[in-house]
């Protein structure tokens, strides 16, 4: 389980983005493809899907895009005219060796040798913070994959220290 | 998700349906593209008793698709002398976008034809195919993709003439458009030019070509307009369309392009001409206030969008 659940993220391309880069960055539609990260509805989404329908006498055409939301799945759908603005969050994905877990709030050990204490255990997927808390309790000694994007950072994957 | 050809099909020959609701019908055909489709908007075109401006939309949309099977209708449509002559000239183009050398012969038949925008569309379209022979199969192509140093076209349209190398400087190119002493053919490039471009300048250098001395270059330059939805080019435009002296065919592109820049102003001055004497020019604003309307929901919703974020 909890190799699918880093499985899932392993396609995510986090290159090119950079810690104090603003939220979003202005885009043509018709320029976001599958695979590719968009904002709907002022929430950060990943493209799964996108189909361009071309309605007019002078060959405008829409992007009509099929995304799920980052941070809880959500799947969400969109249509813009390719030649409109549109805007693409940056995504960051960090790893942190895990320290300590109290009263849902993790404590993880930062590159510098400080201490990260401000995130929670994720709502999301549903018991994925039982999960993540049950393997620490046994002992394990494990790494967390913490998602930014938006001002959001959240848990997306752990994984068991070699 | 595929549409169904079918039912498109009678929408498109029922002359009862309204006009807004056919020609959608007619746009999603032209992105199926397939045989069935091609064959359905032939049919449609053939019909003389229909609306003139629902059948020059179907000549353009056959050169769009681009289905050298719906030759002999356009060809048919051309060699008529007594058929609409914005039908004709659209059949013109359309068979130069489609390129085809079968269209050859009949295209240098009616370059003199009596009616002038019929004549100078059958002298485009020869040059166009002409063009395409010298720079080999691929040029289309290779524009499209930006690759042989022309303006690069963002837009999903098959043009009656190539843009211009991007080296030529808009000045240049605003002389080359409103030179009548070149050949159309080489003003059109500049027009095409100066569209992806879409800079202040070129709408400027654009808005000029309205006072050309050829309806046919005027009607052009409308559409482009239409491409560019750029709204420096509203005041130009509701001009046109508001110079009831004008040619229908040059104020039919003026609401069109109004249309695709939408907007309240634009739907302001199209309300005002949906019954307008002229059966093209109101046909036009009614399709346009559709077009508006439909591009306008997701416009809407962006201006929301981005004054909440």
């Amino acid at each position: 389980m909890a190799e699918e659940a880093a499985a899932t993220i392993e396609d995510y391309d986090f290159s090119g983005t950079t810690a104090g880069a603003s939220d979003v960055f202005p885009s043509e539609a018709g320029q976001i493809k599958k695979g590719g990260y968009i904002m709907i509805k002022g929430r950060p989404c990943k493209v799964v899907n996108v189909s361009t329908s071309k309605t007019g006498k002078h060959g405008h055409a829409k992007a009509n895009f099929t995304a799920v939301d980052i941070f809880n799945g959500k799947k969400v759908e969109d249509v813009v005219p390719t030649t409109h603005t549109t805007y693409v969050p940056n995504v960051n994905r960090s790893e942190y060796q895990l320290l300590d877990i109290e009263d849902g709030f993790v404590s993880l050990l930062q590159e510098d040798g400080g201490t990260r204490d401000d995130l929670k255990l994720p709502d999301y997927p549903e018991g994925f913070d039982q999960e993540i808390l049950k393997a620490y309790q046994d002992g394990k000694s494990l790494s967390l994959s913490v998602l930014s994007a938006c001002g959001i950072d959240q848990i997306i994957a752990y994984k068991e220290e070699a | 998700m595929a549409p169904d050809v079918a039912a498109l099909r009678k929408c498109l020959l029922d002359v009862s349906q309204p006009i807004q609701k056919r020609t959608h019908a007619a746009f999603v055909l032209r992105t199926d593209g397939e045989s069935e489709a091609v064959s359905a908007i032939g049919e449609a075109l053939r019909n003389k008793q229909d609306s003139a401006l629902l059948r020059h939309e179907l000549a353009y949309v056959l050169g769009q698709i681009g289905d050298r099977k719906a030759c002999p209708n356009l060809i048919a449509v051309l060699s008529d002398e007594n058929d609409d002559s914005m039908v004709r000239h659209e059949a013109a183009e359309a068979l130069g976008a489609i390129g085809e050398v079968e269209a050859v012969p009949v295209l240098e038949t009616f370059v003199r034809d009596s009616v002038p925008e019929v004549a100078d569309t059958c002298r485009l379209s020869l040059d166009l195919i002409r063009w395409r022979h010298q720079r080999g199969e691929d040029a289309s192509l290779a524009q499209e993709k930006g690759q042989i140093g022309l303006d690069k076209s963002p837009y999903m349209s098959v043009d009656p003439a190539p843009a211009d190398r991007v080296d030529v400087s808009t000045a240049e190119l605003e002389a080359r458009l409103l030179d009548t002493s070149l050949p159309l053919f080489a003003r059109y490039r500049a027009m095409f030019s100066l569209r992806n471009r879409n800079t202040t300048e070129a709408v400027a250098a654009l808005a000029q070509g309205l006072k050309d001395p050829s309806p046919l270059f005027r009607h052009e330059v409308a559409y482009v307009f239409g491409q560019m939805q750029n709204p420096a080019s509203v005041p130009a435009l509701r001009a046109v369309l508001e110079d009831g002296t004008e040619h229908r065919m040059v104020r039919h592109e003026a609401a069109e392009a109004l249309g695709a820049v939408g907007g309240a102003d634009c739907e302001g001055v199209l309300a005002r001409f949906v019954r307008d004497e002229e059966v093209v020019v109101r046909e036009s604003c009614e399709v346009a206030l559709g077009i508006a309307e439909y591009w306008g929901e997701s416009v809407a919703r962006e201006v929301v969008e981005s004054s909440a974020s």
